[in-house]
């Protein structure tokens, strides 16, 4: 796999400096030219000749939001050129666990301060629900070029529907994401290693995208035991534990769902007997297992701590989001680096499956905005999933999602882990877990449960799956999703 | 002194009237008080009545009781959280007391060192260090990998890393010794200011009077200092009470619920989550433990108008 | 005391002082190192300084905002909570009207309760009123909370004041106003200062209620610290080295500058000269 460093792609240029030297410099119409076809008229719009200011909020620290920013001022030439009006943006931003309090917080005053925000999946529920954000059907049906064949189910169940299962459309794919295993190429292709391993394990290491594709966490595991030299301060394998918003569940997911394991029924909102099953207790000890071949501290390990310890060669291979790739593959890293298909589960069936949880963010829309500022809004949705647009934001390391970009030939050569993106994005592959709107209490008392056993606070993986799933069920059955109440054996759950 | 003589001048006859002027000295304070105080206070009340979630999309349902008989009757809220928190203002306040106390008096008889104002200048910097950025970088410091802690005790100890903020059995304590860092400064100025308020009349006394030091602390220092150091106990009782923003970024309330203060548990409920209904209900008895530490406190300082009154 | 003695005694106290200040040095330090000589293991006490951070920081174009913001918010407010409670404390002190302990009370609950039981029902307040997100409703908020300690560390000052001022003021034709602000303040200054720094201190630092009632207009630096935490390439220890340092430097100046006052001030009022 080869890695050329792309003039367009700046990752490693602080976004405000290259947003102001940037337009200073006229980056912005030298990549914007090819956009626009100078040579048709301008179309008459309400608002030519109008001067209008926007407000994004996005994820701080978040690579995929800070281009949706650094590509601002290619739509604001677009509708300069086309439409007539003048528009500049700022750019608001929390990290990925104080967005939603940000953008909840601003939404209940129907306040207009945030136009357009990048939210997490599981947001949609309790953006949605209260009418805070822009039901998208009617926008669909009147922009034929928002009425776009993704690249998979997947993708509409992540960052479009809520409820699961309905036709409401509350959201449009901003950055695709899934989970990779990125790997140090240069430690798998040292042939001395190569060789002490097939010494130690009788087994050769895996070198391909196909190799991986066929890995097992077994056939994985002895590599990870591998590289595992604490004395050289080098380590097998990271991935998230932290207790910090949604990190230690996405991570512990890609267990429980690869080995056959549910989180909920979506349609009756059981809990309770479906997240407390004696397997998905198996596969919280076999989560926890992992640590032994992390560094120390793991625990604490969420997106930007697993960046650290990978970038800083403390680790052979991580678990991470794709999106955050470009911070992954450092300039000394140029070249050192693989990103495959994260492997196979073997579950107790048998059957080596693997399901893995989904990233990445949904454009939503304030439902507050004001006449032109909603105009706005829908003209840059309608910019944003252009051909050429998506096209941009893949070049600089975003992963676009609808089907004609990722279908092009030369998709898999943009960035290294676009394969791995694609080949994760099928059905199947990836999934989300709930958007209710009560995501955020069910999150954080998981969050608790699961940091604490991984942390050894708690001992016993069941106690853990029973007290997480009886409290679930509570919530769940106070706000009127759930039908059941939790059953009698909750009085016993403690954490 | 300043001079008091004064040019004639017209008196604002408004002013004259005692009454008048008494209302008008309190007014801003009153208003302040009603507008940012009682309204809130009363609106926090009604709410802890209802079920009200701002992301359910629905009006605030009355439920009466319910919201304070569900955070009373659950077996993971409200005790382990107190209990957890109370643990926590007890080490402190100790820890930060003896220790500040103790450089109090060490400082106090430095009045000659070189460079002393500097000295406790970067003795008193840890106590304006926004917390925020505080707990970022302890996190930082603490670090199993890249902290420096971590690398001081492999160096001097040779032992295996720490994981300070991970592991469960540590976390806390961490999340403590950090909290003193920053606090124990405070006491030590408490213990100045409560030295300084010893008349110097009674120490040359007690100088001359050949009383030894042991029996010099409780007779004279203590009897006029005892005041100042409880006022900075309570102050400190109060404000530890309340940490909220070194946690959040040092450990979250995690591992599990390890670090999980009362404050730390309100700021999820309330916005995070965003339940209004039971938050309000969980800050109402926060309030009824506040006040109960108030009365505390009014009766530490009506001890010293009866000294003042008995002397 | 013999020479020795007293020299490891001060040596003593430096390398106290030293090691408080140690953390802090540490990240002064890093700020003006690159991220990977933050991060390297073992860590660098010798290295090559580099302004880039520095440079870096003010190229991001909200900085001077937030400074701004900081700035005016915690003047402001504590100004404000200085002057009133400064008029309330007098009229404690002097006139003791009824009800004058129950008042104090009330306004020490205040302190009390944590941030979040705070500012719960004052941000459905602001919600319900539209007072979000201006520099107005957050600075009277922020003087608000201010206001009870102002008020209990004057009133200990003002009862040190005798009332023999007051009398001869008044005997010699002054007005109330002349006697508050002209006689009587003077000689509380040791509280004054005292109550602005304390104050000055909490409002500079606070996050919270900046991040809750406050908005994209108000925001400070302890808000830019939490929401900057994490930058594209993990978390971001040369901005917050870097901002840190930068805004430490005010209250560290005002400590040393102001150090004698808040030794006075902290006494409560019964100390009249040098501590």
């Amino acid at each position: 796999m080869t890695y050329s460093k792309k003039p367009g792609s700046s990752v490693l240029v602080p976004r405000r400096t290259l947003l102001k030297g940037g337009a200073a410099l006229g980056l912005s119409t030298a990549l914007g030219a090819p956009f626009i076809n100078r040579l048709k008229a301008q179309e008459s719009h309400p608002l030519a000749g109008e001067s209008i200011e926007m407000n994004i909020l996005g994820i701080a620290g978040w690579l995929p939001s800070s281009l949706g920013v650094q590509m601002s001022p290619l739509f604001a030439d677009y509708v300069k050129e086309r439409y007539g009006y003048d528009v500049s943006f700022q750019f608001q931003e929390a990290p990925f666990a104080d967005l939603f309090q940000k953008a909840a917080t601003s939404l209940v005053t129907r306040s207009q301060e945030f136009n357009i925000i990048i939210s997490d999946s599981q947001w949609l529920g309790a953006l949605a629900q209260p009418g805070w954000i822009l039901q998208l059907n009617d926008i669909i049906a009147q922009n034929p070029n928002l009425d776009i064949e993704w690249y998979s189910k997947a993708v509409v169940d992540t960052y479009m529907i809520y409820p699961d299962g309905s036709q409401n459309i509350w959201g449009l794919p901003q950055e695709g994401d899934v989970e990779a295993l990125f790997v140090r190429k240069d430690w798998l292709e040292d042939e001395t290693e190569r060789e002490a391993f097939k010494a130690k394990y009788n087994a050769e290491m895996p070198r391909t995208f196909e190799d991986f594709e066929a890995l097992t966490m077994d056939e994985f595991e002895k590599i990870a035991d591998f590289f595992t030299r604490p004395d050289e301060q080098r380590w097998g394998f990271a991935q998230q534990y932290s207790r910090v918003y949604d990190f230690a569940t996405c991570a512990f997911n890609n267990f429980l769902w690869s080995r056959g394991g549910e989180i909920w029924n979506p349609e009756t909102g059981q809990v309770t007997g479906v997240l407390n099953t004696p397997e998905n207790a198996k596969s919280l000890e076999e989560y926890k297992r992992w640590l032994k071949y992390c560094p120390p501290g793991a625990t604490n390990i969420g997106i930007a701590e697993g960046i650290d310890v990978f970038t800083q060669g403390k680790v052979f291979a991580t678990i991470q989001w794709a999106a955050v790739g470009p911070a992954m593959i450092t300039e000394e890293l140029q070249g050192k680096v693989m990103v495959v298909p994260p492997p196979k589960h073997t579950g107790p069936s048998g059957e080596a499956k693997r399901i893995y949880s989904m990233g990445g963010q949904p454009w939503v829309i304030n439902a507050f905005n004001d006449e032109q500022k909603m105009r706005v809004a829908i003209d840059f949705m309608n910019w944003w999933y252009q051909p050429d647009t998506a096209l941009e934001f893949a070049k600089r390391g975003g992963n676009p999602c609808d089907k004609a970009t990722l279908s092009r030939d030369d998709f898999n050569d943009i960035n290294p882990w676009n394969r791995t993106f694609k080949f994760m994005l099928e059905d199947g592959r990836s999934q989300d877990f709930w958007h209710d709107p009560k995501y955020s209490e069910m999150l954080s008392v998981q969050q608790e449960g699961y940091s604490a056993y991984v942390t050894g606070q708690a001992t016993d993986a069941q106690a853990v799956m029973d007290y997480i799933a009886c409290a679930q069920q509570q919530i769940l059955y106070d706000s009127g999703t759930a039908q059941d109440a939790p059953p009698d054996m909750c009085a016993m759950t403690t954490l | 002194m300043t001079d008091v003589t004064l040019p004639p001048r017209k008196r604002s006859r408004f002013f004259e009237n005692r009454a008048a002027l008494v209302l008008a000295l309190l007014a801003p304070v009153l208003t302040f008080f009603i507008v940012f105080n009682t309204i809130p206070t009363l609106w926090l009340i009604g709410l802890s009545f209802y079920n009200f979630s701002l992301t359910s999309g629905m009006p605030p349902d009355f439920v009466g009781f319910r919201n304070f008989f569900a955070i009373l009757s659950s077996k993971n809220a409200i005790w382990f959280d107190l209990s957890r928190t109370f643990t926590f203002v007890f080490a402190a306040v100790t820890v930060q007391t003896l220790l500040g106390g103790l450089l109090g008096f060490l400082f106090w008889g430095s009045k000659d060192m070189p460079g002393r104002r500097v000295a406790l200048t970067l003795l008193f910097a840890p106590m304006v260090l926004t917390p925020v950025a505080t707990g970022t970088f302890f996190r930082f410091i603490y670090d199993p990998t890249f902290g420096i802690f971590n690398y001081l005790s492999r160096a001097l100890f040779d032992s295996g890393p720490i994981d300070f903020l991970g592991d469960p059995s540590l976390a806390f304590w961490s999340v403590l010794a950090v909290d003193c860092w920053m606090w124990t400064p405070f006491m030590t100025l408490m213990t100045l200011a409560a030295l300084g308020s010893v008349p110097t009349a009674e120490l040359e006394a007690a100088e001359i009077d050949r009383v030894p030091m042991w029996r010099r602390l409780p007779l004279v220092i203590w009897h006029h200092g005892k005041f100042i150091m409880m006022l900075g106990i309570l102050l400190r009782t109060i404000d530890s009470f309340k940490t909220l923003d070194l946690i959040i970024p040092m450990t979250k309330g995690g591992p599990g619920q390890n670090t999980r203060l009362v404050a730390l548990e309100l700021n999820k409920q309330a916005f995070e989550s965003f339940n209004m209904g039971w938050s309000s209900a969980y800050a109402v008895l926060l309030l009824l433990i506040s006040i109960a530490m108030t009365s505390v406190f009014i009766f530490v300082l009506n001890l010293r108008r009866r000294r003042e009154s008995g002397s | 005391m013999s020479r020795l003695k007293e020299w490891s005694y001060y040596g003593l106290l430096w390398l106290v002082a030293l090691i408080f200040f140690a953390p802090i040095a540490w990240i002064v330090m890093s700020s003006f190192k690159t991220r990977s000589d933050i991060l390297a293991i073992p860590p660098k006490f010798f290295f090559t300084p580099t302004l880039e951070n520095y440079r870096e920081l003010f190229n991001r174009s909200e900085i001077f905002q937030q400074i701004g913001n900081s700035i005016m918010l915690s003047l402001g407010a504590v100004i404000i909570a200085v002057i009133v409670s400064f008029l309330a404390a007098f009229c404690f002190s002097r006139f003791r009207p009824k009800g004058t302990d129950f008042l104090m009370f009330l306004l020490l609950s205040i302190r009390m309760l944590p941030g979040p039981a705070v500012i719960l029902p004052v941000f459905l307040m602001y919600v319900a009123f539209g007072w979000k997100d201006s520099h107005l409703w957050l600075m009277l908020f922020y003087a608000m909370f201010s206001i009870p300690f102002s008020v209990w560390i004057l009133k200990g000052f003002l009862d040190g004041v005798s009332t023999r001022f007051d009398e001869t003021g008044r005997v010699n034709g002054g007005s109330w106003l002349h006697i508050i602000f002209k006689v009587v303040m003077p000689q509380v200054r040791p509280g004054l200062i005292a109550a602005f720094i304390f104050n000055l201190i909490f409002v500079w630092n606070e996050y919270l209620f900046n991040f809750i009632i406050g908005g994209v207009n108000t925001q400070n630096i302890p808000y830019a610290l939490m929401v900057g935490t994490y930058a594209d390439g993990g978390v971001n220890w040369t901005f917050i080295s870097t901002m840190t340092s930068i805004y430490i430097i005010l209250p560290v100046v005002f400590i040393y500058l102001f150090q004698k006052y808040l030794l006075v001030g902290m006494t409560f009022g019964t100390v009249r000269g040098e501590v």
